[in-house]
């Protein structure tokens, strides 16, 4: 009965209504595509990034990551690699050998991490074979051969078919030197991996670097990154004895990790003067109906309506409205969210400042259950806060007074 | 009247001898410039050892080493056979090394001057930028003491203005006779990095020489790495074509020149 009552109260004054619940509806379906969008963007950015090279999680021996010492070894990666099998949600794993050594061509000679890779096993976890811009990607049965980045090749002056020298330190401290074709040409846009990364098959490496069959890390994925972090307290127990540490994307890319939290901290600042403005605007008309219709209150209170009753009631119109606002604007928001998820939005323009985050030319909203609940949440909780003051209004009418009131 | 005149000296030679003890204080440049001197004179030729010790593992070099001036220098391994032959040419502040499995002369990157030299905890820059400490800091003398009969010098280098250092303050002990006894290697907020010892001094080309000596990074404390001096002449007549990249690549029978 009181629900139809404030059902009927709303539609009195259909053109304030309309106008209350499109406010409400545009500042919730803003929030949910911009969440999206925001969310969106960060989860292309992780997975851009971590699959680029660092993967989803990485185990390395004991002290590897702090100071990164060729002799800091995984000695047996076979028997690691098998127990990583076994662990749920851990996709695929990967093997490498890393050092720091001079490539050389003539008179050219050029510091970059060289790093020994399984061929096959190695695209399970990294995308940079699909960034080859010239040549092609390491194979199976390759020997003296490396992919280098663009800007590496071109700081060497080498091309496809050249040979580049290799000098570095060797695992047992002598000096580890090998000529090596190169054969492929990568360019992923970000700087820093384009200048000083280069790839070698990890058995060249350990025979160069005097590894016998040591490796330096493994590098996981798995189809989400998601999957991969939730599996990691398995993974630890799965290698619980054997000296090594696992470590999550946030671990391996803290950078990464704060520019997300700084970025949604600071667009927090926008989603939050956009609740408190709405909410303002809502509870100002609400104020004006509740002022407006005092002679009426005073009549409903004349005829035996409790307080509290009435109290119930304005706060029940209240939450209508903004039921049917937020409702509106979910769906819209969601239904414009699902729409560019598909068709992608295009930033033209700023792809040479996306290209360091890993990210692409055209930008995918996602929506998910917290991008879509987590806007219109917080503004049905104010709205419905921002209440009690109307509520208490009312609660506060002496039926007479009210009634003599203009 | 002699008696009075007497008198006056005492009083003068009381007075005065803090004054005349201060102004023996020698210049503290000119101690680093000594030190230097003694190290590797106009020119030298060593052999050295160098052994790197790690908690679980140690490992020996051998190498054959000359200099020429402040800026010139040669280095040559000779054992163990894996790494015999390898070579480091510097000139001024370039570098080149010489490997003999690729039978190539590379350049030094100049990313790479920090890096570990050889394993050991001495880098490039260690060896590039020795000299640095004369020209590029200025020299405080801010310890004097006494040790086996010498006296012992500690002096405190700070780099100059504007220039462009690797390290934010230098501490070296050198003792009276010119011989090292230590350098301390500081970083831009005055954090000690590592520190060179002097573990032993005796005679060597017939000159006091800090012979055995080793370098240690200042947290870890069973890493190090030890230099050994087995031979060595200095003020020698070397010929130019020793220090060019064809002799690195190409070396020439080294015969003594003699000593100047």
């Amino acid at each position: 009965m009181l629900a139809g009552l404030a059902w009927r109260n709303l539609w009195r004054h259909p053109r304030r209504t309309v106008l209350n619940v499109i406010s409400i509806a545009f500042a919730s379906l803003v929030m949910v595509f911009l969440l999206s969008f925001q969310l969106g963007t960060y989860a292309t950015m992780k997975e851009n990034i971590l699959r680029m090279l660092d993967g989803f999680a990485q185990v390395q021996p004991a002290g590897y990551k702090d100071n990164p010492d060729i002799r800091k070894v995984i000695a047996h990666p076979n028997k690691i690699l098998k127990r990583l099998q076994t662990v749920d949600g851990v996709g695929a794993a990967a093997p490498r050998a890393r050092s720091y050594a001079i490539l050389s061509n003539g008179e050219k000679s050029v510091a970059a991490a060289v790093v020994g890779v399984d061929p096959v096993l190695e695209t399970h976890v990294s995308r940079l074979n699909h960034s080859i811009r010239k040549g092609r990607y390491l194979q199976g049965n390759d020997q003296a051969v490396i992919v280098l980045g663009s800007s590496l090749a071109r700081n060497l002056h080498v091309g496809v078919g050249d040979h580049v020298s290799m000098l570095g330190q060797a695992r047992d401290g002598s000096v580890a030197a090998d000529v090596l074709t190169v054969i492929g040409i990568f360019h992923t846009g970000t700087p820093d991996v384009d200048r000083q990364f280069a790839e070698i098959p990890l058995a060249r490496f350990q025979t160069s670097f005097v590894m016998d069959s040591a490796v330096n890390l493994l590098v996981l994925s798995g189809p989400t990154l998601a999957g991969v972090t939730h599996a990691l307290p398995r993974v630890r127990k799965a290698l619980a004895n054997t000296h090594v540490q696992v470590y999550d994307w946030q671990q391996l890319q803290p950078g990464l990790d704060a520019a997300i939290s700084l970025d949604l901290n600071t667009s927090m600042l926008w989603y939050v003067s956009l609740v408190v403005v709405v909410v303002f605007i809502i509870l100002n008309t609400l104020l004006m109906s509740v002022l407006e219709r005092t002679r009426e209150f005073g009549v409903l209170l004349a005829v035996g309506m409790r307080p509290s009753l009435l109290g119930r009631m304005i706060w029940l119109e209240l939450s209508l409205l903004a039921l049917l606002g937020l409702a509106l604007g979910m769906l819209i928001g969601g239904g414009a969210t699902l729409i560019y998820s598909h068709v992608g939005i295009n930033m033209p323009g700023a792809e040479t400042f996306f290209a360091q985050w890993g990210l692409p030319g055209k930008l995918y909203p996602r929506l998910s259950l917290l991008s879509l609940s987590a806007g219109p949440g917080v503004l049905a909780i104010c709205i419905l806060l921002a209440g009690i003051f109307p509520y208490r209004r009312v609660r506060r009418l002496e039926p007479v007074a009210a009634m003599r009131s203009a | 009247m002699k008696r009075c005149n007497w008198i006056l000296l005492t009083t003068l030679v009381s007075v005065l001898s803090p004054v005349i003890a201060r102004a023996a204080d020698p210049d503290p440049t000119q101690l680093i410039q000594q030190a230097f001197d003694n190290w590797r004179g106009k020119s030298s030729y060593t052999e050295v050892s160098m052994t790197v010790h790690r908690p679980d593992w140690e490992r020996s070099m051998s190498m054959l080493s000359w200099t020429r001036g402040d800026d010139d220098s040669l280095v040559r391994f000779t054992a163990p056979a894996k790494d015999a032959g390898n070579a480091t040419l510097k000139l001024g502040d370039a570098m080149w090394i010489y490997n003999p499995r690729l039978s190539q002369i590379l350049k030094l990157p100049a990313s790479m001057m920090a890096q570990s030299w050889m394993g050991s905890d001495f880098s490039y820059n260690d060896l590039a930028k020795a000299n640095a400490i004369l020209t590029e800091y200025t020299h405080k003398l801010i310890g004097k003491q006494q040790q086996d009969g010498h006296v012992v010098f500690t002096i405190e280098a700070l780099p100059k203005p504007q220039a462009a250092t690797v390290w934010g303050k230098q501490i070296v002990r050198i003792r009276d006779d010119g011989v090292l006894l230590g350098e301390d290697y500081y970083d831009q907020d005055m954090q000690l990095v590592k520190a060179m010892q002097t573990r032993k001094v005796g005679p060597l080309g017939g000159r006091p020489y800090p012979v055995v000596m080793t370098m240690q990074k200042a947290d870890k404390k069973d890493e190090w790495t030890r230099i050994q001096f087995s031979q060595g002449h200095f003020n020698l007549k070397l010929p130019n074509s020793l220090f060019t990249k064809s002799n690195l690549r190409n070396p020439r029978k080294f015969t003594f020149g003699g000593s100047e």
